[in-house]
């Protein structure tokens, strides 16, 4: 893909990500849904640039900061609001996925585990299985700096590494486990200082330049499918609002918020550089805006109109 | 023709027979490469099916059963070995809420065809954690089976249709039972999961007994038959899915029931299984129900208490006469 159109395309998937997201808060403040839901506004960069990485058939596992990774991955934005408004639309088909629990299977979409940190062996398992059958697929991984601590990941990037798995680990640093700053819970500097210990290549990355990302991601997956195992990359990003809505945010120091908000936001900062470079013009982007936003009501209409499950729902799919 | 072989090689035929029969099965765990288990259910496995559909894992029972989930979701069938059955507290996460839970969470999307095999219960010293009947633990577990069986024709026949099934199933051979024999049909043998069998009919009192206590209850019906009572012994081989409704059946003709079970009485097999039956068939009862288990302590690590934990025969017998000569009173 050329450069101009690739930018474009990065631009476009964080703005569809932003504009999916204003749609779903403003389902909150209309008593629609509840409020738990973990914004992303702030984290797109990652998202988007490690989502762009993968191919069609590739395995993501998803965190629970916002819907970009499923928005970036182009998982139709009505049933994502359906998960939410717990309504049949939705990818569980009424069960009410919220922030975890929505999947889709056919994008390679495969679900999040609620208990942070037990998405690491299932992510080192869906990469053993591309493996075992022989195909090219990747696994790309998205956790927490807080989840980076659970020791499964321990378990899941020892044995992937031994057995050069195909999973890009993508650790999203946004510097806090909801209250509780990464200084106070992690040992090392950086999270990715541990990808020696695992005999794998691990690099930082600035988390709000969606291009850096999805270099840094791009060089691993490729890895990846040499057959020459995991990589570890760690994303230096920031959540721009609370980690839940209604959550009172007095842990955080407002200035920092404020720093990150108007100087560190990545779909600006994206924007800036397409004018600059002479790539777009704001009318440009003004128009990219303007169609994702009809694309977000006519989805966010879709869902609106579904109904919800009866009780004879709840017994449904609880085995095969 | 049925041949007589022991449980330990059912199993192993049954792992051998499923893994030529399927590709995408495959199977991992701590020493069943070349070693070929710890109790020899994997022996010459790998030797003959090569290094990438039998193998050694690290050390790590979170990822033998989480990666499990992960390869079950994206087209595989594997089956994955806890090397003793206490260690599902070490991948409980990922036993009771990924395998379990991961189809119905994400809204039938997935099939979740994992098998975990752990071995289950004493054997002579092996310690508190290396000794538990943990089946219990699981009956909340909505949308895992869990499997105890007691014979070689159902360690072959059940191990093959846990296999065979798209739900995670959570497998418990006995370790005490490695060594007995039976007879296992030949060729194609399949038990379904799910149905209890009722391994020996009697008309005064229902036995319902897991595992290894099906071989003592089956001892103890045979002592109890000389004093004239009558029992009639019922492996329900799991936990779930429970199959009620032959336990019930009983209960309605004898009127009288002992649960046997080596897991400690407190939350154990037999607790669910009581609850039932004081729902739905208590006006049938004739005498209390009364359940033989493992007293409310660890297991000791020595041979020598171990015996005294572990319910015998005797204990049984016990149970038996007391509710055959006992009589509900108001």
């Amino acid at each position: 893909m050329p450069e101009r159109e690739r930018l474009l395309d990065f631009y476009e998937r964080m703005v569809r990500c932003m504009l999916w997201e204003q749609k779903l808060l403003r389902f909150i403040d209309e008593g629609k849904i509840s409020g738990f839901y973990h914004a992303g506004r702030g984290q797109e960069g990652t998202q988007v640039g490690a989502v762009a990485a993968l191919g069609p058939d590739d395995y993501m596992m998803y965190a629970h900061r916002g819907c970009g990774y499923m928005v970036a991955r182009g998982m139709p934005m009505s049933k994502l609001f359906g998960d939410f408004l717990a309504n049949t639309e939705g990818s569980t088909r009424g069960l009410g996925a919220g922030i975890v629990h929505i999947a889709w299977p056919q994008l390679g979409i495969l679900g999040q585990s609620g208990t942070l940190g037990g998405c690491f062996p299932i992510a080192a398992g869906a990469a053993l299985s591309a493996k075992y059958r022989g195909t090219d697929q990747v696994c790309l991984c998205f956790f927490g700096d807080g989840t980076a601590n659970r020791g499964t990941f321990h378990e899941a990037a020892n044995a992937a590494s031994v057995w050069k798995l195909p999973v890009i680990w993508l650790c999203e640093n946004n510097q806090w486990a909801v209250s509780v700053s990464v200084r106070e819970a992690t040992a090392v500097k950086q999270i990715a200082d541990r990808a020696g210990a695992y005999g794998m290549p691990g690099e930082v990355v600035d988390g709000q330049d969606v291009v850096a990302v999805y270099e840094a991601v791009s060089r691993a997956v490729e890895r990846a499918r040499r057959g020459e195992g995991p990589s570890l990359i760690e994303a230096m990003t920031y959540r721009f609002r609370g980690h839940y809505e209604g959550d009172p945010d007095t842990y955080r120091d407002r200035e920092e918020v404020e720093r990150w908000r108007k100087e560190r936001d990545p779909i600006l900062l994206l924007a800036n550089r397409l004018r600059s470079e002479g790539l777009a013009s704001e009318q440009d982007l003004e128009q990219i805006r303007a169609r994702v936003q009809r694309e977000v009501d006519e989805a966010a209409e879709e869902a609106l109109g579904a109904p919800m499950p009866e009780r004879e729902r709840i017994f449904e799919f609880v085995t095969a | 023709m049925p041949g007589t072989i022991s449980y330990t090689e059912a199993l192993r035929e049954a792992l051998d027979e499923e893994l030529g029969r399927d590709e995408r099965t495959f199977f991992m765990g701590e020493d069943v490469g070349a070693f070929g288990g710890i109790f020899g259910e994997a022996a010459g496995l790998q030797q003959k099916y090569g290094k990438e559909r039998v193998f050694d894992t690290p050390i790590s029972e979170t990822f033998i059963v989480g990666g499990g989930v992960g390869a079950a979701i994206t087209g595989l069938r594997p089956i994955v070995e806890l090397q003793f059955a206490d260690f599902v507290s070490v991948a409980m996460d990922e036993i009771y809420n990924k395998a379990a839970k991961w189809r119905y969470m994400h809204g039938g999307l997935f099939k979740v065809p994992l098998v975990i095999i752990a071995p289950e219960g004493a054997m002579g010293g092996a310690g508190p954690e290396h000794s538990q009947c943990p089946e219990a633990l699981f009956w909340s577990a909505a949308g895992l089976y869990v499997l105890t069986p007691a014979t070689p024709a159902d360690a072959k026949g059940l191990l093959k249709s846990a296999i065979r099934d798209d739900n995670p199933v959570l497998f418990l051979p006995h370790k005490a039972l490695g060594n007995t024999t039976g007879e296992v049909p030949e060729g194609e043998h399949l038990v379904p999961l799910g149905e209890a069998v009722v391994r020996r009919q009697g008309g005064d009192v229902t036995l319902v007994a897991w595992s290894a206590m099906v071989l003592k209850a089956l001892e103890a019906a045979d002592r109890l038959a000389e004093e004239g009572i009558e029992v009639e012994v019922i492996d329900p081989r799991g936990i779930r899915p429970f199959d009620f409704e032959t336990v019930l059946r009983s209960v309605e003709k004898t009127g009288r029931v002992v649960l046997a079970h080596e897991a400690p009485l407190p939350g154990g097999p037999g607790s669910e299984v009581a609850a039932v039956i004081a729902e739905r068939a208590i006006a049938s009862l004739e005498a209390p129900v009364r359940r033989v288990g493992a007293p409310d302590v660890p297991v000791p690590q020595s041979a020598h208490l171990e015996r005294f934990v572990v319910p015998q025969t005797e204990d049984i017998v016990n149970a038996v006469r007391e509710v055959a000569g006992s009589a509900v009173t108001a």
